[in-house]
């Protein structure tokens, strides 16, 4: 019955209620809307991080990971003696020549850096097939197709089907140079890619760096990237010493910093817009129990306990937290579906912007993760039990005596 | 032993600095089955001691013993729980909860106690009967009439099985015919049931119904008249 | 970038020369009226040299045999002829932009200025060493900070507006002859990180030239580079039409 008089309370002064609630429902829904679309922007930046270059964790010589000496090198198979099938969460791996060279067509020269790849084994774990922008991403078919970005061809003024030079330190000394037909361009909105990213087949680069048979580094694809640190620590012992997976968080320290703030941003910002509320449900309630004190005068002169009383006003803005819980989680379920289905391109407006190691793209884009939801709803119960404890503390701490006069 | 004992009670309001005595060294008993008024003119004091009668509030001096206890010094819950199983209350108005039944007004004592639902349901269903309210149960107070309202506060303080029942002018907000009625209602339920009634009032009409009236007097008793018809 | 430090070397050999040359009949030597007078000395002087350089790394060593030609301090050219793998690799400097030819893919390839701290042909010489070898007085403050009986010690300060990679550059000149035997080569936070020793003086024509020298990288113990002239000829009919990116590709 409690239960039954706090939901009809509820109601007494429907208007007032459903200001409050109706207050309720946005921030929930929005909050969990503007988290969704916070989480969007950070899988975009970890996708350009990992997807576009690193791939989730990279296995090489420590010293190469340290300092990218060219003559740190593995076998090309050395992925397969560590990695079984049976390693099921890694999904894409990819054997890798780095070199860092001159890409020269006529009087223009632009310092690059060449990654020779198996374009098939790439696409597992890079994604540039799906930035292209002309062209075609390099095949088996052509040996010295090469991908570029839009900043170097645009540097280089050269279109797919043109040729290009690419000079480099052999690592017998000798001057390795060679011709690259450009298949395909990409544009992924980090720069840092687009003006110095080339990719070409994996043998093309061995030959012009005379390195037969040799790969700086093997980048690998997780099914879940937020596992890439676990993985990392479990797949290290069967390493040799002088080999070692990083992770992303690893190789891009400033994103594992930026996803750990915004779970600390997160809640400061659940916090900032709820304290909003908070005072509203306050507001709310405090009239609400003003108007009655009268009827908890009779309810106590009947013999209900004070904390009977404090627990019937907490049950109602729990109540209405509950059902603005219930709304606004739908709400904003609904919103994050929409902007994660359609979302709003922001191309027109904005370009890309680079930060800790990736890119934010222009374009408002929500993905579900169950702490915007579980953390905006935890925290909305909870500041409707702080909301209502000073009106329901009043309420109990009412002189019956007092309170039967009023009228 | 009596059922309320009333030993030399003062009781003294603090308005800021300044204290204004409500009662004065009153001492009353009470034995159950008693239909008695507390009678005098506004102010002097019926309210307070009702209040200190039911345990809403102690006194400044003096004691109050209910049912052989003295809650002097007990605590807000300590009271409420004593109210709950010992004291029924009326008001004078607006004794319901708005958004309760009138139904559900009745039980709510009986839900505080704890007492099962179709239990509850069965003893206010029969209290409605006696009372001459059933078939308004579902009803709200608001479509109520005030001798209704009050009927189902009788119902309400009587679901309970309390000792006494304590009435504050229950009829001043009544029409003399419907005053007449409820009071009429009191009186049987005291005859048939035995339920002590203590009730103030200021109305003729309604002391001359009572068979024990206690005159107070600017908070002292001025006169305890027993009546034997 | 080879082909620059021969440049520079060829250069100061010349310069070398010149100094010995010119300098005899001088008694209290200003420094800076010394390598005014080596500059304008080396003016106009044209050369060609058959030389062989030998890099070796930590992880590879290698030898080349180049052909170069200069003209001024500001027209350069440099030819590998061996290994064959590398035949006709070739550099072209003039002034300050350097240009390499590739006849495996048949393409002149201008060197970007973010690559001119860039290793030039592999060795321990910088194509900015090219460049800027001939530089010298014009972008640091000369000094005499010693002198003995056998040497002269100068030191190479950076001027105040100069966009130099060195924070310091001391020759060690020989007396007699006047030629240098070492340069040290100085970093920012004054460390030294390069030395160039000379070696194997012998008279061409009418000069005295070192015709060995040695590039240390201080920071790699291992590691050094050595060019050696086999042969150098001085003031040949050469104009700056030679030094043509046409030029550059004739086989």
């Amino acid at each position: 019955m409690l239960f039954t008089l706090a939901f009809r309370n509820l109601w007494r002064n429907r208007r007032r209620t459903l200001l409050t609630l109706s207050a309720m429902v946005a921030s929930a829904a929005l909050l969990i809307l503007a988290l969704g679309v916070f989480s969007g922007m950070f899988r975009d930046m970890l996708a350009s991080a990992t997807e576009q270059y690193y791939g989730h964790l990279v296995l090489a010589k420590t010293e190469y990971h340290e300092r990218r000496d060219m003559f740190a090198h593995l076998d090309e198979e050395v992925a397969s003696r560590y990695i079984t099938a049976e390693d099921t969460e890694i999904i894409g791996i990819s054997p890798r020549l780095r070199s860092f060279g001159l890409i020269s067509l006529a009087e223009t020269s632009q310092p690059v850096e060449l990654l020779g790849v198996i374009p098939e084994r790439e696409k597992q774990v890079t994604s540039l097939q799906t930035k292209l922008i002309a062209g075609n991403y390099p095949s088996e078919a052509v040996n010295n197709g090469a991908l570029i970005g839009q900043g170097l061809a645009r540097k280089l003024k050269v279109s797919t089907g043109d040729e290009m030079v690419f000079v480099t330190q052999a690592a017998d000394g000798s001057i390795g140079n060679d011709l690259l037909i450009i298949t395909g361009i990409f544009a992924t909105g980090d720069s840092r890619h687009d003006n110095n990213l080339v990719l070409a087949p994996l043998g093309w680069a061995q030959k012009i760096m005379v390195l037969p048979g040799r790969i700086h580094e093997v980048a690998m694809t997780l099914a879940d990237p937020m596992l890439a640190a676990l993985t990392a620590d479990r797949l290290n012992p069967r390493l040799p010493d002088d080999v070692e997976i990083l992770d992303w968080g690893d190789l891009l320290p400033e994103m594992r910093e930026v996803i750990a703030a915004y779970d600390v941003s997160r809640m400061i910002i659940v916090s900032i817009l709820y304290m909003a509320t908070g005072l509203g449900i306050l507001n709310t309630f405090f009239m609400s129990v003003m108007e009655r004190t009268r009827e908890f005068g009779i309810l106590m002169a009947q013999g209900m306990r004070p904390w009977t009383i404090r627990g019937l006003v907490l049950l109602e803005t729990c109540l209405l937290g509950g059902i603005a819980l219930a709304i606004g989680l739908t709400c904003g379920a609904v919103m994050t579906l929409y902007m994660q289905q359609v979302g709003i391109d922001l191309a027109g407006y904005i370009t890309p912007v680079t930060y800790a190691g990736g890119t934010i793209l222009p374009r408002l884009h929500a993905v579900f993760e169950a702490g915007n939801f579980y953390v905006p709803a935890g925290m909305l119960l909870l500041v409707s039990l702080i909301a209502g404890f000073l009106p329901a503390n009043r309420a109990a701490r009412l002189d019956p005596v007092q309170a039967v006069r009023e009228v | 032993m009596s059922l309320i004992e009333l030993q030399d009670v003062s009781k003294i309001y603090r308005l800021g600095s300044q204290e204004i005595p409500a009662l004065t060294g009153v001492s009353l008993t009470f034995e159950a089955g008693e239909f008695a008024v507390l009678a005098g003119p506004s102010g002097s004091g019926k309210t307070t001691a009702l209040n200190l009668i039911g345990c809403l509030d102690h006194p400044t001096s003096g004691h109050v013993i209910v049912n052989g206890l003295d809650l002097g010094t007990a605590s807000k819950k300590a009271l409420a729980d004593f109210r709950l199983q010992n004291i029924g209350f009326i008001f004078q108005s607006y004794n319901l909860i708005p958004v309760l039944t009138a139904a559900e007004n009745a039980e709510f004592t009986l839900m505080l106690q704890k007492v099962p639902k179709p239990e509850r349901r069965a003893k206010v269903r029969k209290l409605f009967v006696d009372l001459g309210i059933d078939g308004l149960e579902n009803r709200r107070p608001a479509d109520l009439s005030g001798g209704q309202q009050q009927r189902v506060a009788i119902a309400r303080a009587m679901a309970a099985d309390p000792h006494v029942i304590l009435a504050d002018e229950p009829t001043a907000n009544l029409d003399s015919h419907t005053a007449e009625e409820l009071l009429e209602l009191m009186r049987r339920l005291n005859r048939e049931q035995a339920t002590t009634f203590i009730f103030s009032s200021h109305d003729d009409r309604v002391i001359a119904q009572a068979r024990r009236v206690i005159h107070l007097q600017d908070g002292c008793l001025a006169d305890d008249l027993t009546i034997s018809k | 970038m080879k082909t620059i430090r021969i440049a520079g070397i060829l250069s100061t050999l010349i310069l070398s020369a010149i100094i010995l040359l010119a300098v005899r009949p001088s008694f209290a030597l200003d420094v800076e009226a010394l390598v005014r007078q080596v500059e304008q000395q080396y003016m106009g002087a044209s050369s060609r040299a058959q030389t062989t350089m030998l890099v070796k790394t930590s992880h590879w060593e290698r030898s080349l045999e180049m052909e170069a030609w200069s003209l001024d301090r500001d027209y350069f050219l440099v030819r590998i002829i061996e290994p064959a793998k590398e035949r006709d690799v070739a550099t072209l400097k003039r002034f300050r932009e350097v240009w390499n030819y590739l006849p495996k893919v048949d393409r002149v390839i201008k060197v970007p200025p973010s690559m001119m701290g860039g290793s030039w042909m592999g060795s321990h010489i910088t194509n900015d060493d090219l460049v800027k070898a001939n530089h010298i007085e014009k972008d640091y403050n000369l000094r005499l900070i010693e002198e003995t009986d056998t040497y002269f010690l100068v030191e190479c300060l950076p001027k105040a507006d100069a966009a130099v990679v060195w924070g310091k550059i001391v020759y060690r000149i020989n007396k007699t002859p006047q030629v240098p035997e070492q340069i040290d080569y100085y970093d920012e936070e004054m460390v030294r990180v390069r030395e160039i020793h000379f070696d194997d003086v012998q008279q061409i024509g009418d000069r005295i030239v070192p015709m060995r020298l040695t590039v240390l990288p201080l920071e790699k113990p291992d590691e050094q580079t050595i060019l050696h002239y086999r042969e150098l000829v001085f003031d040949l009919p050469l104009d700056e039409n030679y030094f043509s990116l046409r030029n550059l590709k004739k086989r």
